[in-house]
Protein backbone atom coordinates (compact mmCIF):
# COMPACT_ATOMS: atom_id res chain seq x y z
CA UNK A 1 0.00 0.00 0.00
CA UNK A 2 1.03 3.75 -0.62
CA UNK A 3 1.43 6.04 2.12
CA UNK A 4 -1.36 8.06 0.47
CA UNK A 5 -3.76 7.90 -2.46
CA UNK A 6 -2.53 9.61 -5.53
CA UNK A 7 -4.45 12.50 -7.28
CA UNK A 8 -4.93 11.47 -10.65
CA UNK A 9 -4.51 15.74 -11.82
CA UNK A 10 -1.66 16.73 -13.73
CA UNK A 11 0.62 13.48 -14.78
CA UNK A 12 -0.18 10.03 -16.34
CA UNK A 13 -1.34 7.23 -13.94
CA UNK A 14 1.14 4.34 -14.07
CA UNK A 15 -0.25 1.25 -12.78
CA UNK A 16 2.67 -1.28 -11.07
CA UNK A 17 0.63 -4.56 -10.11
CA UNK A 18 3.35 -7.50 -8.75
CA UNK A 19 2.84 -11.04 -8.33
CA UNK A 20 4.00 -11.26 -4.36
CA UNK A 21 4.37 -14.78 -5.21
CA UNK A 22 5.66 -16.99 -2.16
CA UNK A 23 8.68 -17.67 -3.77
CA UNK A 24 11.96 -15.31 -3.63
CA UNK A 25 11.03 -14.06 -6.87
CA UNK A 26 7.72 -13.44 -5.43
CA UNK A 27 8.60 -11.26 -2.78
CA UNK A 28 11.19 -9.87 -4.59
CA UNK A 29 8.28 -8.39 -7.29
CA UNK A 30 6.69 -6.56 -4.52
CA UNK A 31 9.59 -5.21 -3.26
CA UNK A 32 10.93 -3.95 -6.80
CA UNK A 33 7.22 -2.55 -6.82
CA UNK A 34 7.28 -0.35 -3.68
CA UNK A 35 11.03 1.32 -4.68
CA UNK A 36 9.55 1.80 -8.40
CA UNK A 37 6.70 3.68 -6.39
CA UNK A 38 8.89 5.70 -4.01
CA UNK A 39 11.00 6.48 -7.44
CA UNK A 40 7.86 8.08 -9.38
CA UNK A 41 7.54 5.45 -11.68
CA UNK A 42 3.91 4.77 -10.64
CA UNK A 43 1.12 3.42 -7.79
CA UNK A 44 1.83 0.02 -6.74
CA UNK A 45 -1.32 -1.25 -6.63
CA UNK A 46 -3.05 -4.79 -5.30
CA UNK A 47 -2.98 -7.56 -7.55
CA UNK A 48 -4.76 -9.62 -5.38
CA UNK A 49 -7.65 -7.17 -5.18
CA UNK A 50 -7.79 -7.27 -9.26
CA UNK A 51 -8.65 -10.97 -8.37
CA UNK A 52 -11.03 -10.47 -6.39
CA UNK A 53 -12.38 -7.79 -8.81
CA UNK A 54 -12.79 -5.51 -5.71
CA UNK A 55 -14.17 -2.48 -7.48
CA UNK A 56 -12.30 0.43 -5.72
CA UNK A 57 -9.47 -1.40 -7.45
CA UNK A 58 -10.67 -2.33 -10.90
CA UNK A 59 -11.53 1.02 -11.09
CA UNK A 60 -8.22 2.85 -10.29
CA UNK A 61 -6.60 -0.08 -12.60
CA UNK A 62 -9.19 1.25 -15.53
CA UNK A 63 -8.17 4.80 -14.95
CA UNK A 64 -4.26 3.70 -15.52
CA UNK A 65 -2.83 4.91 -18.58
CA UNK A 66 -0.34 2.39 -18.41
CA UNK A 67 -0.35 -0.77 -16.56
CA UNK A 68 3.19 -2.86 -15.63
CA UNK A 69 3.23 -6.00 -14.37
CA UNK A 70 6.20 -7.43 -12.31
CA UNK A 71 6.27 -11.24 -12.02
CA UNK A 72 8.78 -13.04 -10.31
CA UNK A 73 8.70 -16.39 -12.49
CA UNK A 74 6.76 -17.27 -15.74
CA UNK A 75 4.14 -18.63 -14.67
CA UNK A 76 2.90 -15.53 -15.20
CA UNK A 77 0.37 -14.90 -12.09
CA UNK A 78 -0.01 -11.06 -12.10
CA UNK A 79 0.00 -10.97 -15.96
CA UNK A 80 -2.84 -13.34 -16.21
CA UNK A 81 -4.82 -11.60 -13.31
CA UNK A 82 -4.80 -8.89 -15.10
CA UNK A 83 -5.25 -10.33 -18.55
CA UNK A 84 -8.30 -12.53 -16.73
CA UNK A 85 -9.74 -9.31 -15.45
CA UNK A 86 -9.82 -7.68 -18.73
CA UNK A 87 -6.67 -5.38 -18.47
CA UNK A 88 -3.98 -4.98 -21.40
CA UNK A 89 -0.96 -5.32 -19.82
CA UNK A 90 1.48 -2.38 -21.44
CA UNK A 91 4.68 -3.59 -19.83
CA UNK A 92 5.43 -7.41 -18.15
CA UNK A 93 8.80 -7.77 -16.13
CA UNK A 94 9.76 -11.32 -15.49
CA UNK A 95 12.23 -11.23 -12.19
CA UNK A 96 13.81 -14.45 -12.67
CA UNK A 97 14.45 -13.60 -16.24
CA UNK A 98 16.90 -11.18 -14.19
CA UNK A 99 19.33 -13.77 -13.23
CA UNK A 100 17.83 -14.38 -10.00
CA UNK A 101 16.84 -18.25 -9.61
CA UNK A 102 13.17 -19.18 -8.10
CA UNK A 103 14.16 -20.32 -4.69
CA UNK A 104 11.90 -20.47 -1.31
CA UNK A 105 14.53 -18.14 0.42
CA UNK A 106 12.46 -15.25 1.12
CA UNK A 107 15.24 -13.12 3.68
CA UNK A 108 15.74 -11.30 0.52
CA UNK A 109 19.01 -9.60 0.30
CA UNK A 110 19.55 -5.72 0.26
CA UNK A 111 22.18 -6.22 -2.92
CA UNK A 112 19.81 -8.34 -4.81
CA UNK A 113 17.18 -5.85 -4.37
CA UNK A 114 19.45 -3.04 -5.30
CA UNK A 115 20.40 -4.85 -8.16
CA UNK A 116 17.38 -6.38 -9.70
CA UNK A 117 15.73 -2.99 -9.10
CA UNK A 118 19.00 -1.29 -11.27
CA UNK A 119 17.93 -3.40 -14.31
CA UNK A 120 14.29 -2.71 -13.99
CA UNK A 121 15.07 0.71 -14.20
CA UNK A 122 17.28 -0.01 -17.27
CA UNK A 123 14.15 -1.84 -18.79
CA UNK A 124 11.85 0.73 -18.40
CA UNK A 125 14.21 3.55 -19.19
CA UNK A 126 13.93 2.64 -22.67
CA UNK A 127 10.12 2.36 -23.08
CA UNK B 1 -28.88 8.50 -1.69
CA UNK B 2 -25.50 8.74 -0.09
CA UNK B 3 -22.77 10.56 -2.82
CA UNK B 4 -19.30 9.97 -1.68
CA UNK B 5 -16.39 12.09 -3.75
CA UNK B 6 -13.06 10.48 -2.51
CA UNK B 7 -9.98 13.27 -3.14
CA UNK B 8 -7.95 15.12 -1.19
CA UNK B 9 -8.68 18.93 -2.70
CA UNK B 10 -7.17 18.90 -5.91
CA UNK B 11 -8.75 20.16 -8.52
CA UNK B 12 -10.11 17.31 -10.25
CA UNK B 13 -11.85 15.81 -6.77
CA UNK B 14 -13.38 19.71 -6.66
CA UNK B 15 -14.52 19.68 -10.29
CA UNK B 16 -15.83 16.15 -9.56
CA UNK B 17 -17.80 17.50 -6.75
CA UNK B 18 -19.30 20.34 -9.01
CA UNK B 19 -20.63 18.32 -11.22
CA UNK B 20 -22.28 16.19 -9.15
CA UNK B 21 -23.98 18.97 -6.81
CA UNK B 22 -25.26 20.28 -10.58
CA UNK B 23 -26.52 16.38 -11.52
CA UNK B 24 -28.20 16.16 -8.47
CA UNK B 25 -29.86 19.51 -8.93
CA UNK B 26 -30.90 18.86 -12.69
CA UNK B 27 -32.60 14.80 -11.91
CA UNK B 28 -34.03 16.13 -8.51
CA UNK B 29 -33.17 13.08 -6.78
CA UNK B 30 -32.95 12.94 -3.28
CA UNK B 31 -28.91 12.79 -2.27
CA UNK B 32 -26.79 13.69 0.42
CA UNK B 33 -23.48 14.69 -1.26
CA UNK B 34 -19.91 13.83 1.01
CA UNK B 35 -16.87 15.08 0.32
CA UNK B 36 -14.47 12.27 2.26
CA UNK B 37 -10.80 13.38 2.13
CA UNK B 38 -9.98 10.98 5.03
CA UNK B 39 -7.05 8.34 3.19
CA UNK B 40 -8.30 5.67 5.54
CA UNK B 41 -11.65 5.92 4.38
CA UNK B 42 -10.45 6.51 0.62
CA UNK B 43 -8.27 3.49 1.06
CA UNK B 44 -10.94 1.73 2.94
CA UNK B 45 -12.71 1.73 -0.46
CA UNK B 46 -9.78 0.07 -2.32
CA UNK B 47 -9.18 3.38 -4.22
CA UNK B 48 -5.79 3.71 -5.04
CA UNK B 49 -6.02 6.78 -7.45
CA UNK B 50 -8.71 9.98 -6.84
CA UNK B 51 -11.00 11.76 -7.95
CA UNK B 52 -13.19 8.83 -7.22
CA UNK B 53 -17.09 8.61 -6.99
CA UNK B 54 -19.20 6.53 -4.64
CA UNK B 55 -22.51 5.73 -5.15
CA UNK B 56 -24.23 4.05 -1.99
CA UNK B 57 -21.00 2.28 -1.35
CA UNK B 58 -20.22 1.57 -4.70
CA UNK B 59 -17.33 2.81 -6.43
CA UNK B 60 -18.36 3.99 -9.81
CA UNK B 61 -15.43 5.50 -11.12
CA UNK B 62 -11.66 6.55 -9.69
CA UNK B 63 -8.70 8.48 -11.33
CA UNK B 64 -10.73 10.81 -13.49
CA UNK B 65 -13.64 13.63 -13.40
CA UNK B 66 -16.53 11.49 -14.49
CA UNK B 67 -18.66 13.27 -17.51
CA UNK B 68 -21.96 14.26 -16.86
CA UNK B 69 -24.23 11.43 -17.99
CA UNK B 70 -22.06 8.89 -16.72
CA UNK B 71 -23.49 11.25 -12.94
CA UNK B 72 -27.01 10.91 -13.81
CA UNK B 73 -27.30 7.72 -14.97
CA UNK B 74 -25.61 6.50 -11.62
CA UNK B 75 -27.76 8.18 -9.24
CA UNK B 76 -30.76 7.59 -11.21
CA UNK B 77 -31.96 4.33 -9.78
Amino acid sequence: MPEETKCACGSANVAIFPCVGAANVGQLSNRIAIELEKQGIGNLMCTAGIGARAPGLMKSAEASDRIIAIDGCPVNCASKTLELAGFRVDRQIVISELGIKKSKDRDLKDQEIADTLGKVMEILQYE
Amino acid sequence: MRIEILGTGCSKCNKTKELVEKAVKETGVDAEIVKVEDFDKILGYGVMVTPALVVDGDVKVAGKVPNMDDIKKWIKK
